[in-house]
Protein backbone atom coordinates (compact mmCIF):
# COMPACT_ATOMS: atom_id res chain seq x y z
CA UNK A 1 0.00 0.00 0.00
CA UNK A 2 1.21 3.83 -0.63
CA UNK A 3 2.70 5.75 2.14
CA UNK A 4 0.18 8.49 1.28
CA UNK A 5 -2.72 5.78 1.50
CA UNK A 6 -1.96 4.88 5.06
CA UNK A 7 -0.54 8.27 6.59
CA UNK A 8 -4.11 9.33 6.75
CA UNK A 9 -4.99 6.41 8.83
CA UNK A 10 -1.77 5.41 10.61
CA UNK A 11 -2.86 7.66 14.50
CA UNK A 12 -5.92 4.92 14.09
CA UNK A 13 -3.71 2.13 13.75
CA UNK A 14 -0.82 2.96 15.67
CA UNK A 15 -3.60 3.59 19.08
CA UNK A 16 -5.66 0.20 17.98
CA UNK A 17 -2.02 -1.69 18.72
CA UNK A 18 -1.20 -0.37 21.81
CA UNK A 19 -4.46 -0.20 23.00
CA UNK A 20 -3.95 -4.19 23.15
CA UNK A 21 -0.86 -4.08 25.17
CA UNK A 22 1.88 -1.31 25.80
CA UNK A 23 4.60 -1.64 23.68
CA UNK A 24 8.17 -0.62 21.76
CA UNK A 25 8.63 0.47 18.70
CA UNK A 26 9.91 -1.67 16.87
CA UNK A 27 7.07 -4.15 18.10
CA UNK A 28 4.74 -1.82 17.25
CA UNK A 29 5.56 -2.13 13.71
CA UNK A 30 6.06 -5.67 13.66
CA UNK A 31 2.76 -5.98 14.83
CA UNK A 32 1.30 -3.14 11.89
CA UNK A 33 2.41 -5.54 9.54
CA UNK A 34 1.71 -8.82 11.03
CA UNK A 35 -2.31 -8.16 11.69
CA UNK A 36 -2.06 -6.40 7.96
CA UNK A 37 -0.50 -9.38 6.54
CA UNK A 38 2.49 -6.63 5.69
CA UNK A 39 0.25 -4.74 3.24
CA UNK A 40 0.90 -1.71 6.06
CA UNK A 41 4.96 -2.07 5.21
CA UNK A 42 6.20 1.24 5.38
CA UNK A 43 9.79 3.21 6.20
CA UNK A 44 10.04 1.94 9.84
CA UNK A 45 11.14 4.82 10.87
CA UNK A 46 8.57 6.79 9.92
CA UNK A 47 6.31 5.44 12.77
CA UNK A 48 8.47 6.73 15.18
CA UNK A 49 7.85 10.41 14.56
CA UNK A 50 3.89 9.65 14.49
CA UNK A 51 4.43 7.91 18.18
CA UNK A 52 6.29 10.85 19.63
CA UNK A 53 3.36 13.48 18.24
CA UNK A 54 0.90 11.23 19.67
CA UNK A 55 2.58 11.10 22.83
CA UNK A 56 3.01 14.89 22.82
CA UNK A 57 -0.38 15.63 22.09
CA UNK A 58 -1.53 13.10 25.23
CA UNK A 59 -2.94 10.19 23.66
CA UNK A 60 0.30 7.78 24.28
CA UNK A 61 2.38 8.02 27.34
CA UNK A 62 5.74 6.60 26.92
CA UNK A 63 8.71 5.43 29.85
CA UNK A 64 11.82 3.39 29.42
CA UNK A 65 11.95 0.26 30.26
CA UNK A 66 14.82 -2.38 31.46
CA UNK A 67 14.58 -5.99 30.03
CA UNK A 68 17.18 -8.19 28.54
CA UNK A 69 19.87 -5.96 29.27
CA UNK A 70 18.57 -3.11 27.29
CA UNK A 71 16.79 -0.29 27.93
CA UNK A 72 13.42 0.22 25.75
CA UNK A 73 10.94 3.05 24.98
CA UNK A 74 7.55 1.54 25.75
CA UNK A 75 4.34 3.10 25.03
CA UNK A 76 0.93 2.80 26.12
CA UNK A 77 -2.09 4.32 25.54
CA UNK A 78 -4.12 7.01 28.02
CA UNK A 79 -7.03 7.44 29.23
CA UNK A 80 -7.57 10.41 26.55
CA UNK A 81 -5.94 7.88 24.01
CA UNK A 82 -9.12 5.41 25.19
CA UNK A 83 -11.28 7.93 24.13
CA UNK A 84 -9.89 9.21 21.06
CA UNK A 85 -9.03 5.28 19.81
CA UNK A 86 -13.15 4.50 20.71
CA UNK A 87 -14.34 7.65 18.47
CA UNK A 88 -11.95 6.76 15.65
CA UNK A 89 -13.41 2.89 15.96
CA UNK A 90 -17.14 4.29 15.71
CA UNK A 91 -16.05 7.03 12.73
CA UNK A 92 -14.26 4.01 11.10
CA UNK A 93 -17.42 1.85 11.20
CA UNK A 94 -19.93 4.76 10.28
CA UNK A 95 -17.70 4.87 7.02
CA UNK A 96 -16.86 1.80 5.98
CA UNK A 97 -20.57 0.51 6.23
CA UNK A 98 -21.38 3.38 4.16
CA UNK A 99 -18.84 2.68 1.92
CA UNK A 100 -19.61 -1.06 1.72
CA UNK A 101 -23.77 0.11 1.08
CA UNK A 102 -22.88 1.52 -1.94
CA UNK A 103 -20.15 -0.15 -3.52
CA UNK A 104 -21.67 -3.63 -3.31
CA UNK B 1 26.29 -0.17 9.44
CA UNK B 2 24.20 0.69 12.20
CA UNK B 3 26.25 3.24 14.03
CA UNK B 4 27.26 5.19 10.30
CA UNK B 5 23.67 5.28 9.97
CA UNK B 6 23.23 7.04 13.85
CA UNK B 7 25.48 9.06 13.09
CA UNK B 8 23.98 10.42 10.33
CA UNK B 9 20.84 10.50 11.81
CA UNK B 10 22.59 12.83 14.35
CA UNK B 11 23.82 15.11 11.83
CA UNK B 12 19.98 15.82 10.49
CA UNK B 13 18.31 15.45 13.41
CA UNK B 14 20.82 18.91 14.47
CA UNK B 15 20.35 20.33 10.95
CA UNK B 16 16.20 20.39 11.46
CA UNK B 17 16.79 21.45 15.23
CA UNK B 18 16.51 18.53 17.18
CA UNK B 19 19.02 18.65 19.75
CA UNK B 20 19.55 17.75 23.66
CA UNK B 21 17.11 15.04 25.32
CA UNK B 22 14.91 14.54 22.48
CA UNK B 23 17.80 14.27 20.28
CA UNK B 24 19.21 11.26 22.64
CA UNK B 25 16.13 9.79 23.02
CA UNK B 26 15.18 9.45 19.35
CA UNK B 27 18.78 8.06 18.38
CA UNK B 28 18.55 5.55 21.53
CA UNK B 29 14.82 4.36 20.49
CA UNK B 30 16.27 4.02 16.72
CA UNK B 31 19.64 1.85 18.17
CA UNK B 32 16.92 -0.21 19.78
CA UNK B 33 15.13 -1.05 16.90
CA UNK B 34 18.35 -1.27 14.04
CA UNK B 35 19.66 -4.00 17.25
CA UNK B 36 16.73 -5.88 16.98
CA UNK B 37 15.92 -5.44 13.16
CA UNK B 38 19.15 -5.26 11.90
CA UNK B 39 18.40 -3.51 8.66
CA UNK B 40 19.07 0.33 8.54
CA UNK B 41 17.44 0.62 4.97
CA UNK B 42 14.02 -0.17 6.04
CA UNK B 43 14.15 2.38 8.55
CA UNK B 44 14.30 4.71 5.77
CA UNK B 45 16.90 7.71 4.66
CA UNK B 46 18.28 9.55 7.63
CA UNK B 47 17.46 12.92 6.10
CA UNK B 48 13.37 11.74 5.82
CA UNK B 49 13.20 10.45 9.24
CA UNK B 50 14.76 13.40 10.56
CA UNK B 51 12.59 16.01 8.29
CA UNK B 52 9.48 14.01 9.19
CA UNK B 53 9.92 14.64 13.38
CA UNK B 54 10.42 18.08 12.43
CA UNK B 55 7.56 18.64 10.75
CA UNK B 56 5.22 16.37 12.66
CA UNK B 57 6.55 17.71 15.93
CA UNK B 58 6.71 21.37 14.69
CA UNK B 59 3.23 21.36 13.64
CA UNK B 60 1.34 19.34 16.93
CA UNK B 61 3.93 21.59 19.24
CA UNK B 62 2.88 25.25 17.39
CA UNK B 63 -0.76 24.95 17.29
CA UNK B 64 -0.69 23.57 21.47
CA UNK B 65 1.15 26.62 21.70
CA UNK B 66 -0.77 28.78 19.91
CA UNK B 67 -3.54 27.79 21.87
CA UNK B 68 -1.76 27.73 25.02
CA UNK B 69 -0.90 31.41 23.92
CA UNK B 70 -4.77 32.28 23.62
CA UNK B 71 -5.87 30.51 27.14
CA UNK B 72 -2.67 33.15 28.82
CA UNK B 73 -3.91 36.07 27.02
CA UNK B 74 -8.23 36.00 27.41
CA UNK B 75 -8.20 35.92 31.28
CA UNK B 76 -5.64 38.43 31.23
CA UNK B 77 -7.15 40.64 28.66
CA UNK B 78 -10.44 40.36 30.97
CA UNK B 79 -8.50 41.45 33.98
CA UNK B 80 -6.56 44.12 32.13
CA UNK B 81 -10.03 45.81 30.88
CA UNK B 82 -11.56 45.26 34.11
CA UNK B 83 -8.69 47.16 35.79
CA UNK B 84 -9.05 49.97 33.34
CA UNK B 85 -12.22 50.37 33.63
CA UNK B 86 -12.11 50.74 37.31
CA UNK B 87 -10.58 54.34 36.73
CA UNK B 88 -13.03 56.72 37.46
CA UNK B 89 -11.39 59.54 36.31
CA UNK B 90 -8.21 59.54 34.60
CA UNK B 91 -5.57 61.56 35.48
CA UNK B 92 -4.02 64.64 33.14
CA UNK B 93 -1.34 62.87 31.49
CA UNK B 94 0.71 66.41 31.69
CA UNK B 95 1.25 65.19 35.54
CA UNK B 96 2.94 62.35 34.87
CA UNK B 97 6.59 62.25 36.35
CA UNK B 98 8.24 62.22 33.02
CA UNK B 99 6.25 63.24 29.61
CA UNK B 100 7.83 61.82 27.18
CA UNK B 101 7.63 58.21 29.23
CA UNK B 102 3.60 59.25 30.12
CA UNK B 103 3.09 59.52 26.37
CA UNK B 104 4.77 56.07 24.72
CA UNK B 105 2.64 54.33 28.12
CA UNK B 106 -0.02 55.56 27.21
CA UNK B 107 -0.09 54.72 23.79
CA UNK B 108 0.92 51.68 24.64
CA UNK B 109 -1.91 51.01 26.89
CA UNK B 110 -4.39 51.76 24.30
CA UNK B 111 -3.09 50.30 21.10
CA UNK B 112 -0.83 47.19 22.87
CA UNK B 113 -3.82 44.99 23.99
CA UNK B 114 -5.93 45.61 20.46
CA UNK B 115 -2.78 44.05 18.50
CA UNK B 116 -2.56 41.28 21.12
CA UNK B 117 -6.48 40.66 20.77
CA UNK B 118 -6.26 40.43 17.14
CA UNK B 119 -2.72 38.76 17.03
CA UNK B 120 -4.10 36.06 19.40
CA UNK B 121 -7.82 35.77 17.31
CA UNK B 122 -5.73 34.85 14.15
CA UNK B 123 -3.45 32.58 16.25
CA UNK B 124 -6.09 30.38 17.23
CA UNK B 125 -7.78 30.60 13.83
CA UNK B 126 -4.69 29.58 12.35
CA UNK B 127 -4.09 26.84 14.63
CA UNK B 128 -7.77 25.17 14.80
CA UNK B 129 -7.52 25.49 10.39
CA UNK B 130 -4.86 22.92 11.22
CA UNK B 131 -6.12 21.00 13.63
CA UNK B 132 -6.59 17.90 11.50
CA UNK B 133 -3.01 18.12 10.09
CA UNK B 134 0.30 16.21 11.03
CA UNK B 135 2.22 18.15 9.20
CA UNK B 136 1.64 21.71 7.91
CA UNK B 137 3.98 23.36 5.51
CA UNK B 138 6.76 24.63 7.08
CA UNK B 139 5.64 28.25 6.02
CA UNK B 140 2.47 27.88 7.88
CA UNK B 141 3.71 26.74 10.88
CA UNK B 142 6.10 30.03 10.34
CA UNK B 143 3.07 32.68 10.34
CA UNK B 144 1.46 30.65 12.83
CA UNK B 145 4.44 31.19 15.39
CA UNK B 146 4.86 34.92 14.15
CA UNK B 147 1.16 35.44 15.31
CA UNK B 148 1.60 33.62 18.74
CA UNK B 149 5.05 35.73 19.13
CA UNK B 150 3.11 39.16 18.34
CA UNK B 151 0.17 38.08 20.35
CA UNK B 152 2.30 37.53 23.45
CA UNK B 153 4.71 40.56 23.05
CA UNK B 154 2.20 42.82 22.74
CA UNK B 155 0.54 41.13 25.52
CA UNK B 156 3.56 41.31 27.76
CA UNK B 157 3.77 45.27 26.69
CA UNK B 158 0.36 46.15 27.88
CA UNK B 159 0.71 44.55 31.13
CA UNK B 160 4.49 46.64 31.32
CA UNK B 161 2.32 49.72 30.16
CA UNK B 162 -0.09 49.98 32.99
CA UNK B 163 2.66 49.29 35.56
CA UNK B 164 4.34 51.78 34.14
CA UNK B 165 1.33 53.73 34.28
CA UNK B 166 1.13 52.96 38.14
CA UNK B 167 4.14 54.05 38.29
CA UNK B 168 3.89 57.25 36.43
CA UNK B 169 0.57 58.68 38.11
CA UNK B 170 0.49 57.18 41.60
CA UNK B 171 -0.87 60.42 42.73
CA UNK B 172 -3.45 60.58 40.79
CA UNK B 173 -5.10 57.39 40.83
CA UNK B 174 -7.29 55.54 44.24
CA UNK B 175 -5.00 54.36 46.40
CA UNK B 176 -5.57 50.71 46.29
CA UNK B 177 -4.78 50.90 42.33
CA UNK B 178 -1.58 51.45 41.45
CA UNK B 179 -0.86 48.08 43.72
CA UNK B 180 -3.08 45.94 41.65
CA UNK B 181 -2.07 46.89 38.91
CA UNK B 182 1.44 45.64 39.86
CA UNK B 183 -0.19 42.88 41.55
CA UNK B 184 -2.09 41.59 38.06
CA UNK B 185 0.87 42.67 36.00
CA UNK B 186 2.47 40.08 37.53
CA UNK B 187 0.16 37.27 37.91
CA UNK B 188 -0.55 38.04 33.72
CA UNK B 189 3.24 37.91 33.01
CA UNK B 190 3.90 34.37 34.12
CA UNK B 191 1.30 32.51 31.67
CA UNK B 192 2.32 34.34 28.96
CA UNK B 193 5.94 34.34 29.68
CA UNK B 194 5.45 30.17 30.23
CA UNK B 195 3.87 30.54 26.70
CA UNK B 196 6.47 32.45 25.20
CA UNK B 197 9.27 30.16 26.48
CA UNK B 198 7.28 27.09 25.11
CA UNK B 199 6.85 29.05 21.82
CA UNK B 200 10.50 29.56 21.58
CA UNK B 201 10.84 25.96 22.07
CA UNK B 202 9.20 24.96 19.13
CA UNK B 203 10.96 27.90 16.88
CA UNK B 204 13.97 25.56 17.45
CA UNK B 205 12.19 23.47 15.02
CA UNK B 206 12.90 23.62 11.16
CA UNK B 207 10.26 22.05 9.43
CA UNK B 208 10.45 20.84 5.91
CA UNK B 209 7.46 20.17 4.88
CA UNK B 210 6.31 22.33 1.51
CA UNK B 211 3.37 24.02 0.47
CA UNK B 212 1.87 28.03 0.69
CA UNK B 213 1.57 29.82 4.20
CA UNK B 214 -2.35 30.58 3.35
CA UNK B 215 -3.61 33.95 4.20
CA UNK B 216 -6.35 36.11 6.17
CA UNK B 217 -9.29 34.82 3.72
CA UNK B 218 -7.90 30.63 4.46
CA UNK B 219 -7.98 31.47 8.21
CA UNK B 220 -11.02 33.14 8.49
CA UNK B 221 -13.01 31.11 5.50
CA UNK B 222 -16.29 30.21 7.69
CA UNK B 223 -16.88 34.01 8.44
CA UNK B 224 -15.38 35.04 5.15
CA UNK B 225 -17.27 33.20 2.49
CA UNK B 226 -20.10 33.97 3.91
CA UNK B 227 -20.17 37.79 4.34
CA UNK B 228 -22.46 39.69 1.99
CA UNK B 229 -19.08 41.62 -0.26
CA UNK B 230 -16.61 39.09 -1.66
CA UNK B 231 -13.99 39.87 0.66
CA UNK B 232 -11.22 36.76 -0.69
CA UNK B 233 -8.18 37.68 -2.24
CA UNK B 234 -9.23 41.70 -1.43
CA UNK B 235 -6.89 42.25 1.77
CA UNK B 236 -7.83 45.97 1.65
CA UNK B 237 -10.73 45.99 1.64
CA UNK B 238 -11.47 43.28 4.57
CA UNK B 239 -8.79 45.90 6.30
CA UNK B 240 -11.54 48.83 5.64
CA UNK B 241 -13.98 46.90 7.15
CA UNK B 242 -12.07 46.32 9.93
CA UNK B 243 -11.08 49.87 10.55
CA UNK B 244 -14.47 51.05 9.93
CA UNK B 245 -16.33 48.56 12.42
CA UNK B 246 -13.41 49.93 15.42
CA UNK B 247 -13.94 53.80 14.53
CA UNK B 248 -17.54 53.26 14.97
CA UNK B 249 -16.61 51.25 18.31
CA UNK B 250 -14.81 54.19 20.04
CA UNK B 251 -16.64 56.56 18.42
CA UNK B 252 -20.01 55.48 20.55
CA UNK B 253 -17.71 54.62 23.51
CA UNK B 254 -15.59 57.94 23.47
CA UNK B 255 -19.06 60.01 23.11
CA UNK B 256 -19.61 63.19 21.94
CA UNK B 257 -16.18 64.77 23.34
CA UNK B 258 -13.81 62.39 22.69
CA UNK B 259 -15.97 59.79 20.03
CA UNK B 260 -14.28 61.58 16.90
CA UNK B 261 -10.90 62.11 17.63
CA UNK B 262 -10.61 58.22 19.26
CA UNK B 263 -12.77 57.06 15.88
CA UNK B 264 -9.86 58.49 13.52
CA UNK B 265 -7.10 57.69 15.82
CA UNK B 266 -8.52 53.98 15.76
CA UNK B 267 -9.14 54.43 11.92
CA UNK B 268 -5.49 55.12 11.31
CA UNK B 269 -4.14 52.74 14.07
CA UNK B 270 -6.17 49.61 12.64
CA UNK B 271 -4.87 50.84 9.08
CA UNK B 272 -1.36 51.52 10.13
CA UNK B 273 -1.20 47.85 12.30
CA UNK B 274 -2.50 46.35 8.45
CA UNK B 275 0.21 48.18 6.56
CA UNK B 276 3.02 47.40 8.98
CA UNK B 277 2.46 43.26 10.08
CA UNK B 278 0.07 42.49 7.01
CA UNK B 279 2.32 40.45 5.31
CA UNK B 280 4.68 39.41 8.21
CA UNK B 281 1.50 38.19 10.35
CA UNK B 282 0.06 36.45 6.84
CA UNK B 283 -2.92 38.61 6.25
CA UNK B 284 -2.20 39.10 2.74
CA UNK B 285 0.13 37.31 0.48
Amino acid sequence: MRAETLKGHLDFLLLAIVADDPAHGYRIIEELKRRSAGTFDLPEGTVYPALHRLEQSGVLASSWAAGSGRRRRVYRLTARGRRALAGARREWRGFTEAVEAVVT
Amino acid sequence: MSDRYLAELEAELGAVGIRGSLRRRILAETADHLRESGDAAAFGEPSLIAGRFADELATSGARRVAFTAFLALAPAGLAYAVLLGLIRTWPDIASARLLPLAIATAVTIVLAPQVAFAAGVLTVARAWRLRSQTAAPAAEIVVLRRRAAVALGSGAAAFAGIGTYAYLYASGLPGWWPPAALIVSGAALVPIGGAAVALARNAQLRPQATGPAGDLFDDLAPLVDRFPLPLRGRPWRFCLLVAVAVAAAAFIAGGPDEGPRNAVAEFVAVSAAFAVLGRFLGLRR
